[in-house]
């Protein structure tokens, strides 16, 4: 039997990114009693993505994992209300998709719409879960409606440099499954006002869950003393060449 | 001062896989620096020039070296390191 769920909120909880976490934390808040998730995606699925894209069959292959995540939601939770936003979070839609939402989880693939929608939730005043995995390790970072500690206050910019080789990383499937996983359990907290002000990692090799405290920076450009992110300027989330999709 | 030195999964490739390693420094620019000699490349990992990479974050026990002084914070014998990547996701498989 599942514990009690607290009330949980009228607006959805916007997922961005439909593949190895998103798709894991939509079930896993459908399952938690949320009702409503917008979700946005701009991809197909492949056979490479179902190692690690559990909620997804060779039958999905070559449709979109829009369409394909919303069979397998409603399958398992036949009253969850799903809309689809097909396409990417980008500058000048950002802000919008945020607006309107309880809690955003980012769930992408890239440096540049993690920037992106780290400002436009703080812009909006929405809280976001910001998870990510690669190779083995997973970190999951809940910020507040606040906005304090932001992504930023951590990792400052859209990296110029790569400290990972994006084209051979790769990243183990269970992986991504524990990120998904602890990023709906953090929206859960933001639900409840509760924002622990952590970010957690996960080490899949050696299966360990640590908690590390992040402070806030207090020349943050965008939550700091004298923030000078005021607007989602598309230029300031120009990715290096090596990014690509999931 | 010896400190040890947690490495995240995606610098383990240059540490021979291990999670853990050793490390010499009074400071947390030297303790890189002699990571780079024991594990080649870790170095331009986690710096550029003399500074920190903006995307990656060290911890001198709970303490984020931001809010010290950077990679000149001062180290003391026995302390533990961490060092925490930005990561965004990966493309193949495992």
């Amino acid at each position: 039997m599942p514990p009690p769920t607290p009330p949980l909120p009228d607006h959805p909880i916007l997922v961005v990114g439909a593949g190895g976490i998103g798709a894991p934390a939509a079930l896993a808040l459908g399952h938690a009693g949320v009702t409503r998730l917008c979700i946005v995606d701009d991809d197909q699925v492949e056979l490479g993505n179902l190692h690690r894209q559990i909620l997804f069959d060779e039958g999905d292959v070559g449709t979109d994992k829009l369409a394909a995540l919303r069979r397998a939601l409603v399958r398992r939770l036949p009253a969850l209300e799903i809309e689809l936003r097909p396409g990417r979070a980008l500058p000048d839609t950002a802000l919008e998709l945020c607006a309107g939402a309880a809690v955003v989880i980012d769930a992408t693939d890239n440096f540049a719409s993690r920037f992106l929608l780290a400002d436009a939730a703080h812009l909006a005043g929405v809280p976001i879960v910001h998870a990510a995995a690669v190779r083995w390790q997973a970190t999951v970072l809940a910020v507040a409606a606040a906005g304090r500690p932001c992504y930023r206050c951590l990792f400052e910019d859209v990296p110029a440099g790569v400290l990972v080789d994006c084209a051979t990383a790769g990243v183990a499937g269970p992986v991504c499954g524990v990120s998904g996983a602890l990023a709906a359990d953090r929206a859960l907290d933001l639900c409840q006002g509760r924002a622990p002000g952590t970010i957690l990692t996960y080490d899949g090799e050696r299966d360990r869950l640590r908690e590390v405290a992040v402070a806030a920076r207090r020349d943050c450009p965008l939550c700091g003393e004298h923030p000078t992110i005021g607007s989602l300027d598309a230029a300031r989330y120009m990715p290096p060449a090596c990014e690509g999709s999931d | 001062m010896a400190v040890t030195v947690r490495i995240p999964t995606p610098l383990r490739p240059l540490t021979g896989g291990m999670d853990e390693v050793s490390a010499s420094g009074a400071t947390v620019l030297e303790i890189i620096e002699d990571l780079d000699k024991r594990h080649p490349g870790v170095r331009d990992r986690l710096l550029d020039g003399g500074k920190v990479r903006r995307f990656v974050d060290i911890f001198v026990g709970p303490e984020d070296i931001r809010f010290l002084d950077g990679a000149a914070t001062v180290v003391t014998d026995g302390a533990e390191l961490t060092i925490l990547p930005a990561i965004a996701g990966g493309r193949a498989g495992h």
